[in-house]
């Protein structure tokens, strides 16, 4: 039943791809990140009318799931890329979007809508006494934000930050319905090659936790350094 | 020196301030009692603009300001001339104590590294923080945290300070210190304003106390006078109660 044998050469394989996925989950945090900064500010800044779309853009993208997010990136993108740069007179074939950039796009999409809510959180908890004492001497709103507010945010957010790197290196195993290939989709494959489907995946499973290891460690340490 | 004049301040529905006026000469030490809520903290962070009257105005030796205009050019002037000290002491935490004492003198004065240092040290020094500067605020007591605050303020070399409650947050054992530090800061002459509850302390370092009541000043007299000789029932009852508690 269970081969032993096969367990280090599909590991090899899975490896493989293992940086692939790396760096699209890399690229997915950072865009997400950014985004979902963006959307913190305006809700606690609570700008009009930005903030109510905000809320809307959270609740469509909490809600719907992630697959459907994909397939519609998927079917979607290529003919819109297509009419929005033809109206700037560039010819665009949209269907030549390679489908990882699709995939990256969809879970960047769905992820800003999760690391919003973190980076909400982590200003909510910066308490408004500092605030008030700073700006009783005189501080700026932005002398504020970038000497005392930002590096207690940051702090606070680190670790649902990195939480949410093991959600989209989870989430990148969606990527299998439009054929992107990351740690579980090779599994799929390698698998489909030998049969050994029960080995492979305990071996994905090996990986993922690895990673998951490695994140939450890295974080601790950050954190940790950071927080005084 | 300072003078507000008919401060009115309503939070919602409640009038928090109905009409306060004050005024405070260069030199004074006055310390705001009262029972809680009765706006004592409102009207110490209407002189700093952290909270805004609705009406009245606020003169700060050339600095005239009519509250119903937003005048930031004369909220910053303000802002620069007074101090405050918090009840929660609201230090920087993501800054050591020196860093919190030098910060402003940085930030907001643009003086150099060098000079920020030298004068944060000597403020530092005089509350007796000489041995924490370079702890963070996770590490520090009440006490500490308090004295830290009091450094930062008197850093920016104030006009006037205001100590909101500076001791309601500290364990008992901890208050000492740091009366004893404000009544060093009082006594060397710079004007200042104190909200507190320590009724003893009050009359030994004020040359003035200020009863508020209910959103108004309800008296206002040298120590003695509020002390001894006070015709105000609610005074009376007040000062009974403070006694009971102390
Ligand atoms: N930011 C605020 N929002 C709403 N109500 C407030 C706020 N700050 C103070 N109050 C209310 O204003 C009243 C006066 O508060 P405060 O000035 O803190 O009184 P005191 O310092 O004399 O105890 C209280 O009833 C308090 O609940
Ligand atoms: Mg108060």
């Amino acid at each position: 039943m269970f081969d032993s044998e096969v367990l280090l050469p599909d590991l090899w394989d899975i490896l493989g791809a293992v940086p692939v996925t790396l760096a699209m989950a890399l690229g997915i945090f950072v865009f997400s990140t950014m985004i979902g900064s963006l959307f913190a500010m305006v809700e606690y800044r609570r700008i009009p009318l930005l903030r109510e779309l905000v809320v809307a853009y959270k609740v469509i993208f909490k809600g719907v799931p992630m697959v459907i997010v994909i397939f519609l990136a998927y079917y979607g993108l290529p003919p819109t890329s297509r009419f929005l740069t033809s109206l700037v007179g560039i010819d665009y074939n949209g269907h030549s979007t390679p489908n990882w950039i699709t995939l990256i796009v969809a879970l960047t999409l769905c992820v800003s809508a999760f690391q919003a809510e973190v980076v909400k959180g982590a200003l909510n908890s910066f308490d408004n006494g500092q605030a008030e004492a700073a700006y009783s001497l005189g501080y700026r709103k932005t002398q504020l934000f970038r000497r005392v507010m930002l590096p207690q945010v940051i702090v606070a957010a680190i670790p649902d930050l990195a939480n949410s790197i093991m959600v989209i290196m989870k989430a990148l195993s969606l990527g299998f319905a439009i054929e992107v290939v990351d740690i579980f989709a090779q599994s799929q494959l390698t698998a489909a090659l030998n049969f050994y489907y029960l080995e492979a995946f305990l071996i994905a499973v090996f990986v993922y936790m690895v990673i998951a290891y490695i994140v939450t460690f890295v974080a601790d340490r950050l954190e940790r350094s950071l927080r005084v | 020196m300072l003078e507000l004049k008919n401060i009115k301040l309503s939070y919602g529905s409640t009038q928090v301030l109905n009409g306060v006026d004050l005024s405070v000469k260069r030199g004074d030490v006055v310390s705001i009692i009262g029972p809680s809520g009765t706006g004592k903290t409102t009207l110490l962070k209407c002189i700093n603009s952290l909270a805004r009257p609705s009406s009245g105005t606020i003169a700060f030796d050339d600095v005239r300001m009519d509250y119903q205009k937003l005048d930031r050019t004369a909220i910053q002037a303000i802002r620069l001339r007074t101090a405050m000290v918090f009840q929660q002491f609201n230090v920087f935490k993501n800054m050591t104590v020196l860093q919190n004492v030098m910060d402003p003198l940085v930030v907001v004065q643009r003086k150099s590294k060098e000079e920020a240092r030298r004068i944060a040290l000597e403020e530092l020094d005089r509350v007796g923080l000489s041995n924490k500067i370079d702890s963070y605020p996770s590490q520090l007591s009440g006490g500490q945290l308090q004295r830290t605050g009091i450094a930062r303020a008197l850093a920016v070399k104030p006009d006037v300070m205001l100590f909101d409650e500076p001791t309601s947050s500290l364990d008992p054992e901890l208050v000492g210190e740091v009366l004893k530090v404000i009544r060093d800061v009082t006594s060397s002459g710079i004007t200042s304003l104190l909200v507190t509850h320590e009724m003893q302390f009050a009359r030994n370092i004020s040359n003035r106390i200020v009863f508020m009541d209910r959103g108004v000043v309800a008296a206002d007299g040298s120590p003695a006078e509020i002390f001894e000789a006070s015709s105000n029932p609610r005074l009376t009852q007040f000062l009974t109660t403070e006694h009971s508690i102390q």
